[in-house]
């Protein structure tokens, strides 16, 4: 997944030093401390146990010169074994090493997501509008992703690059001080070439993939707009656009192309270069056989972790700056919180009082003005009003997933604010006008995630209440049915239906519900109006109300209008006074 | 080799250059062996305990300075002359596609998601490029490395070159496991990594009900449990892989130690003067056979490799290759006439039209005419079909024949390009392309001035708004520039349709987000600029079309009543209502 920085900025990201980075990351890696240090320990023997395997070699060659060596068969059997059994430890340290890291890199990843995803959902709805989703689930699964390539891979990788080098170079000091000191210049060469190259490579694959995803994006739009290019007939001047775009890729692409053909190829002229060196001072420096094959050997080791290093140091800094991402999304503060002194309650009677309520989602767009009204505990009151009357908006204050800028808003007596967000919003059942379904089974989607604390029979009893059970019955798996992404397998009827049970089941003393404007088909609409009739029992009940039935057996209707309240009466009070609410009625609920 | 029909034309255009690389390529891997032979005559020099041993020394040292040059440059150039066809197929792949994709209608579009065809443009085209580059180095590895070094191993020594063969058959076997399970198991993380995104994408757009019900714990454990799960396949993929790391490493050593141990034994039999089978093994031929052994590992694990590499370019040309052959069903007929001169007059015949999807008739028998010069007004319930009536005028969908007419020739005889060039379109989803605001206005007409394009701004209101931007008419559209309103965007439509300056003007719902007093204006511009010209306005509120000549309103796909905002208002109970709704709106606000 190519990520493009610049495009991605959210809401509170900020630039961090380095060294708080450094710091916080280190806070993670605290608690798997031992598994670091063990797997450390496992990397230096394996290195060192790689390092005999020339030496081995050198032996076996020498002893081979048996006129000189004369030694017997075991001798060189022994040697020829040795071989297999260092690979055998070798390769084993580097199994458990890998093992270790992965499980405590795995683990740190694991407890920063669901850090990161606990901070998310402690967010106000407020400040969840303000951040795109996309950008969220990026720092949850991606960037987090990036992380752990840090803890996995690349800290490790820097240490056993960095051993590799030590290790051989100490191994070729001990067979020939001389012939190291003229590798050294190789290593040098190979050193200033591969750090020049990886950071002009990173930037043309920064550039590469920049124009990738602005190919992509053209591709996209072009895909998702062809209708206007056939219709306006302009199909050719996009495709001589398009050819610039391709032109222009495949140029980066060569580009990358060649910078590997150079730097590659030049890599390996080194390294044969180097052999031939090796042949050519061994005979000057009188190097033994065996000498020379430990060299050749210790060659091939000998480049390429140099070339892995340049790597990581780009490795290193993607981790810093994901984890830049990370940390400040989590020093981003919910603005929606509990006052110190919150009261937590359990029941509440349902008497709701609005005094004075002026409310704007951005500044001095007043939605709400001056709103005052009662509802006495178990009545059915309805908002009536054109769109944008601010109807909706009470609802959600009472919630608590806004707050009102002046006046104040009492259940029961006590301010709402003095009460514990989570106490109050669970003596809500909150029915929201476009019913959201997670994917998973319907049992999941009453219950929300909480399957395992309600029997079926539980579940079953809420969905009769409700007249859930109706189509609920005739599903092969009832409540184990499969539910598809945004509930699409469902008619909205039956989504409603679903939110109906998922509200009783809470067990709320208030009921609030958004009615949906969407067209229902007649038979679940007589059972939709059969399950508000009982839940009127459960408690008080605020609803926006799109229903005629639900409008009549109303306690009282509240109409608004540009966010003031206008009238309010029963049904038939209000049609007498012949006022807004007659008009609005007789257009919007008598059948024409 | 990978052959198609659509990749022929490729290798006839690019024939030398695959055969340069390959020929490179096979003097690379030649020179290359000449390593471990150099090798153990160095060996045998040093300890045949002559003394003079420095010229036979020096020619080996020539021989790898060579080898280091020619290696060097070899790869220089395959890679520069394989990488330049891979990437110029890949690109005239592409071009093909886009072509292609420029005459597919909006029911394929429908059938197959902007998402997938956005795939085969990527990831197709990726693995057969790849192939073609990477993949014909890894056959002559495979092939002719493999052969070279076998056949020089067997010149050495027959004996040993079997007993490293034949165990080298597990590397290969090694390639195919590799290529086949961890392309599994990386499959399996991916779907996990996946899984892990949707979760996040659905849980964090649906936070407010969890909020609502008070289930953050019981979210975040249902999190976590996907996030274990993802944490699991991760260690387990890392387990896997470095197993198989681990496992080719542990085979190379055991092949490794077995030359070794046999090796030595023939050479310490030879030495004992009892040489096993005849066999007189000398110790620097030890060496070279080792290091051709060594020389052997990756033309082994690259034939495992290519062979999965294979299947999976053929997959993604055959997706390709069906996309590109895929049918085109809207184009000119045989005998299709090109519109001259038109005027603008409309005719619809007993229109009856469902979708190449559809189980129903979204318009049916549905007639009425549009004279030259009028503007008529389109009015009817969300699924009455306006809109799809709006867009079959340009043939977006084919039509039956016969039914629509324009200046007396049916549409479906008519060029398709005359056609399009006769209609100006407004769109309901107003799609703009991100490009600055004048580019887009100007869409249709490259060459358009700016007094043009202000022009067809003022006609659509917008140009205040455009020069209230800090870029004015060269502000940017879409996330990395501004990020206009709907009724913005619905005027910038307008202004684009109204630029191309064609006979008709077809305008789908165009001022539902614009506000009730701009509305007034863009209406008095369309009475005032295009006099004379027909314009068609599919409208949900009746301000938009009260003040039309006419009226059409739709109903369930049918026309319930054709004629002008008096008549209506005696016959049609549709337009009553929306008329009725619209007073009382006007009163609340």
């Amino acid at each position: 997944m190519a990520m493009d920085d610049t495009r991605d900025r959210l809401y509170g990201d900020k630039k961090l030093s380095l060294w708080v980075i450094a710091k916080r990351t280190f806070a993670y890696l605290k608690g798997e401390m031992v598994y670091f240090i063990a797997a450390i320990l496992l990397l230096a023997l394996s290195v060192g146990a790689n390092m005999l395997l020339p030496i081995v070699l050198k032996e076996f060659t020498n002893d081979l010169n048996l006129k000189v060596s004369g030694v017997s068969f075991e001798t060189l059997l022994i040697l020829g074994l040795s071989y297999l059994g260092l690979t055998v430890i070798n390769q084993f340290l580097l199994y458990c090493e890998s093992m270790l890291l992965q499980k405590a890199g795995q683990k740190i990843i694991y407890r920063l997501r669901n850090d990161v995803f606990e901070h998310v959902e402690e967010m106000s709805l407020n400040q969840l509008n303000m951040m795109p989703v996309g950008s969220l689930v990026t720092r949850v699964a991606f960037y987090t992703a990036n992380m752990s390539d840090l803890f996995t891979n690349t800290l490790v990788s820097i240490l056993r690059n960095i051993l590799t080098i030590a290790g051989v170079t100490v191994v070729m000091f001990i067979l020939s001080p001389l012939l190291s000191l003229i590798m050294m210049i190789f290593l040098a060469i190979v050193f200033v070439a591969s750090f020049f190259f990886s950071r002009y490579v990173k930037e043309i694959f920064r550039q590469e993939r920049q124009k990738q995803s602005e190919f992509n994006t053209f591709l996209n739009e072009n895909l998702s707009g062809m209708k206007i290019v056939q219709l306006f007939v302009q199909e050719n001047r996009k495709k001589k656009e398009f050819d610039a775009k391709n032109q222009e890729l495949r140029k980066l692409r060569m580009k990358v192309v060649t910078a590997f053909a150079f730097y590659r190829p030049f890599v390996s002229f080194l390294y044969y270069a180097a052999i031939a060196v090796t042949f050519f001072f061994a005979l000057q420096f009188e190097l033994s056989a065996g000498d020379v094959v430990a060299f050749y050997l210790l060659l091939s080791n000998f480049f390429s972790p140099i070339e892995a290093l340049a790597d990581s140091l780009n490795n290193l800094q993607r981790a810093q700056a994901s984890s830049e991402k990370l940390y400040s999304l989590l020093d981003v503060k919910p603005d929606i919180v509990d006052l110190p002194e919150a009261k937590q309650i359990d029941k509440f009677e349902g008497e709701i009082e609005f005094r004075n309520v002026w409310f704007a989602y951005k500044n001095e767009e007043w939605i709400l003005k001056d709103v005052s009204f009662t509802v006495k505990p178990g009545e059915t009151v309805a908002f009536v009003g054109a769109t944008g009357a601010g109807k909706t908006t009470i609802l959600s204050l009472i919630s608590r997933n806004y707050v009102p800028q002046k006046g104040d808003i009492f259940i029961d007596g006590v301010n709402i604010k003095e009460i514990q967000i989570k106490s109050l919003r669970k003596a809500l059942g909150q029915m929201l006008q476009d019913v959201f379904l997670f994917s998973g089974t319907i049992k999941d989607n009453i219950t929300l995630y909480d399957s395992e604390t309600y029997t079926d029979e539980e579940v079953m009893e809420v969905c009769r209440y409700v007249n859930a059970d109706s189509f609920i019955d005739t599903l092969d798996d009832g409540l184990n049915s499969k539910v598809i992404e945004k509930g699409e397998n469902f008619s909205s009827g039956q989504r409603q239906l679903l939110s109906f049970a998922r509200t009783v089941l809470a067990k709320p003393q208030i009921l609030i519900l958004d009615e949906a404007t969407a067209n229902i088909d007649t038979e679940t609409e007589v059972l939709i109006q059969d399950s508000l009739k009982k839940m009127r029992n459960i408690g008080t009940m605020l609803v926006v109300a799109h229903r005629l039935s639900t409008i009549q057996h109303a306690n009282n209707i509240i109409v608004l209008q540009q966010g003031r309240i206008i009238e309010q009466g029963t049904h038939q009070q209000l049609l007498h006074q012949k006022g807004y609410y007659y008009k609005l009625y007789q257009v919007q609920f008598e059948q024409l | 080799m990978l052959l198609g029909k659509i990749l022929s034309k490729y290798y006839k255009r690019y024939w030398y250059l695959f055969l340069i690389g390959v020929l490179t390529l096979l003097v690379t891997d030649y020179v290359q062996t000449l390593i471990p032979e150099s090798l153990g005559n160095i060996v045998d020099l040093f300890q045949s305990g002559e003394s003079d041993i420095k010229e036979p020394v020096l020619k080996i040292v020539l021989t790898v300075v060579i080898v280091a040059f020619g290696v060097g440059i070899g790869r220089a150039i395959w890679r520069i002359v394989l990488f330049q066809a891979s990437s110029r197929i890949e690109m005239g792949i592409r071009d093909e596609m886009f072509s292609k994709s420029q005459r597919l209608s909006q029911s394929y579009l429908h059938q197959n998601p902007v998402g997938n065809i956005l795939n085969w443009f990527s990831t197709d085209i990726e693995e057969i490029t790849d192939f073609l580059g990477w993949g014909t180095v890894m056959l002559v590895d495979a092939f002719f490395m493999s052969a070279i070094v076998i056949v020089k191993m067997y010149l050495v020594n027959w004996l040993v070159a079997t007993i490293i063969i034949i165990p080298m058959l597990l590397i290969v076997a090694w390639g195919v496991l590799v290529e086949r399970i961890m392309s599994s198991i990386w499959n399996m993380r991916q779907k996990s990594n996946d899984e892990l995104y949707d979760f996040s994408q659905e849980n964090i757009s649906g936070l407010r009900v969890i909020k609502a019900f008070v289930k953050e714990k019981q979210q975040l454990r249902a999190f976590s449990k996907v996030a274990q799960k993802n944490r699991e396949i991760n260690v387990k993929f890392a387990r896997i892989s470095v197993l198989f790391d681990v496992s080719i490493e542990v085979i190379i050593g055991a092949i490794f130690s077995i030359a070794l141990c046999l090796g030595g034994y023939l050479v310490w039999r030879a030495f004992g003067g009892d040489p096993l089978w005849g066999i007189n093994l000398k110790s620097g031929e030890l060496v070279s056979l080792i290091g051709y052994f060594s020389s052997l590992i990756w033309p082994m694990i690259a034939l495992g490799q290519v062979i999965a590499m294979r299947s999976r370019a053929k997959t993604s040309l055959k997706r390709i290759t069906t996309f590109i052959e895929s049918k085109e069903d809207i184009y000119d007929c045989e005998d299709a006439v090109e519109l001259k001169d038109v005027k603008g007059h409309i005719e619809v015949k007993d229109l009856t039209f469902r979708y190449s999807d559809g189980n129903r008739d979204v318009l049916s028998h549905v007639s009425f005419e549009v004279k030259e010069g009028e503007t008529i007004g389109v009015v009817g319930k969300i699924g009455s079909g306006k809109s799809t009536l709006s867009v079959l005028f340009g043939r977006v969908h084919n039509v039956p024949e016969g039914s629509i007419f324009i200046d007396g020739v049916d549409i479906m005889k008519a060029t398709l390009h005359s056609l399009r060039s006769n209609i100006a379109y407004v769109p309901q989803d107003n799609f703009l392309f991100s490009d600055e605001v004048g580019n887009n206005i100007g869409f249709c007409k490259e060459d358009a001035t700016e007094q043009e394009i202000e022009e067809a701004a003022r006609f659509a209101c917008i140009d205040g708004d455009i020069k209230g931007f800090a870029d004015g008419y060269h502000t940017l559209n879409g996330e990395r520039g501004v990020s206009l309103s709907g009724g913005q965007k619905q005027r910038i439509s307008i202004a684009r349709a109204y630029l191309k300056d064609a006979p008709i003007l077809v305008m789908d719902d165009s001022v539902s987000a614009v506000d009730v007093k701009t509305e007034e204006e863009i209406l008095n511009s369309i009475k005032e600029k295009r006099k004379g010209r027909t314009t068609i306005l599919i409208a949900s509120r009746v301000s938009t079309v009260s003040s039309l000549d006419k009226i059409l309103v739709l109903k369930r796909g049918v026309v319930e009543a054709f004629g002008s905002h008096e008549e209506l208002l005696k016959v049609s109970p549709t337009y009553q209502k929306m008329v009725m709704l619209q007073e009382l709106e006007g009163e609340a606000s």
